[in-house]
């Protein structure tokens, strides 16, 4: 920076003068600050602009100094004598009233944030508690949908083998149908290489009190037992579950009712669907 | 500055009869008005004893500082009063009117300006170190008031100290 410069410019008069915007007073104080010689200037400047308020003078009314003096120290009017050495008396005067008053309001304003802290208090406890009642219906909602979704994914999953094995080329599917009823179905899907087959019933109602489905599988002409079916399976419509005997070879699958526990030959035959 | 910081009666007095003529004399170049000069050299002193604790001698002269505080407060009374006051306090641009008169007829320069004896100093000159520290105009302002350049304002503001400060040195 041309320091020469700046001071010729009249900037620092500027400032004395009292003639510039707070920004840019803000940064002539910055170069004042950096620049020693600005300082200097500007001290120059100060003085003269001192000569000059000393040379404008004007001595205010008489009364004016003990005025003012009364509004800066408010007491000192009640003394109408000696000025000085009651005024310093007077000082701590102030304070002292002051410590008398203060526990007054200083309760009430304790007293009175004590109230509001009990009050914010109980609201937020009860608000707590309203919370906590709500959190516990929706803890109980969250597990009944766990346990919803449980058991659609356990039925999707069903689904899902079953069309699988329908997919699988290895597979075979039989279609038992009930006569009179195209409704209800019961698939057995039978992989005759590994011996392997699973059953799955569709739209079947429960067998009647006392009484069972029984599967079967037609070998030469011969029903042999592939063993009872759960009525656990009977309700969950479309599961797929495995037979438990080996299924080497057969012509056709039957479903029979039977009393409960089944019976080594077929009674009632309810559905039959040919290989 | 010890008395001062005291607070005393004493500190009290020094201050007044030092700086109270001085800080009046500028009160009452910016409001002409008697009742309210005096009300504004009390607020003056109120605030100098109430701020001087926070006076910083290493970053300026008290003197500058009680000086720049009379001009402020009465810089501003005078803009907050403004309307109340107008048929009592002439105008920037009454100044202005003024001081170009001034420079025909040669007088009336003394009722709110600089006293006469800156015999040396143009009426161009003055008028600006009035309208910026008895008016409280700014560089912008009294560059637009005038109708002259700003570094025109900044370079006369410049002329007129250093007359001043001439003149005070012979």
């Amino acid at each position: 920076m041309d320091i020469k410069e700046y001071i010729e410019s009249g900037i620092l008069e500027a400032y004395a003068l009292g003639a510039l915007t707070e920004e840019e007073r803000t940064r002539v104080e910055a170069d004042i600050a950096m620049y020693p010689e600005l300082a200097d200037e500007l001290s120059v400047i100060e003085t003269t602009m001192h000569k000059l308020a000393d040379d404008h003078a004007v001595p205010p009314p008489a009364f004016m100094q003990e005025q003012i003096w009364n509004a800066i120290n408010p007491g000192a009017e009640e003394r109408t004598a000696p000025p000085s050495p009651p005024a310093s008396k007077s000082v701590p005067l102030i304070p002292e009233d002051n410590r008398q008053r203060q526990p007054s309001w200083l309760r009430a304003a304790i007293w009175a944030a004590v109230a509001v802290s009990v009050l914010t208090n109980f609201m937020l406890l009860s608000q707590r508690n309203a919370s906590r009642e709500e959190q516990n219906i929706l803890a109980a909602k969250v597990d009944s949908m766990a346990v919803e979704q449980q058991q659609l994914a356990t039925v999707i999953g069903a689904y899902k083998k079953e069309l699988d094995m329908q997919a699988d080329p290895a597979m075979q599917t039989i279609v038992m149908r009930k006569e009179g009823d195209s409704r209800m179905a019961g698939m057995v899907y039978w992989s005759k290489d590994k011996g392997e087959a699973y059953l799955a019933l569709h739209n079947i109602p429960m067998p009647p009190q006392g009484k069972q489905y029984q599967l079967w599988v037609i070998q030469d002409g011969k029903p042999v037992d592939m063993g009872v079916i759960s009525n656990d399976m009977v309700s969950k419509d479309g599961m797929v579950q495995k037979i438990a005997m080996t299924v080497a070879s057969g012509q056709a699958f039957a479903i029979s009712i039977e009393n409960e526990g089944g019976n080594p030959t077929p009674t009632q035959v309810f559905m039959v669907g040919a290989v | 500055m010890l008395l001062l910081k005291q607070k005393s009666r004493q500190g009290f007095d020094y201050l007044y009869g030092q700086y109270s003529g001085a800080l009046y004399g500028i009160v009452r170049r910016v409001i002409t008005d008697e009742e309210t000069a005096r009300d504004v050299l009390q607020e003056v002193f109120v605030k100098i004893w109430n701020n001087i604790d926070k006076f910083d001698p290493t970053k300026g002269r008290l003197y500058t500082w009680m000086l720049n505080l009379a001009r402020n407060t009465a810089i501003d009374k005078l803009r907050s009063k403004g309307e109340i006051m107008q048929g009592k306090i002439q105008t920037g641009e009454d100044i202005v009117y003024k001081q170009e008169h001034g420079l025909k007829t040669e007088q009336q320069t003394d009722t709110i300006g600089l006293k006469a004896i800156v015999a040396d100093m143009q009426p161009e000159h003055k008028t600006i170190v009035e309208l910026a520290y008895f008016k409280g105009y700014t560089l912008d302002e009294i560059s637009k008031a005038l109708d002259i350049p700003l570094g025109t304002v900044k370079t006369r503001m410049r002329k007129a100290i250093s007359l001043l400060r001439q003149h005070y040195n012979s």
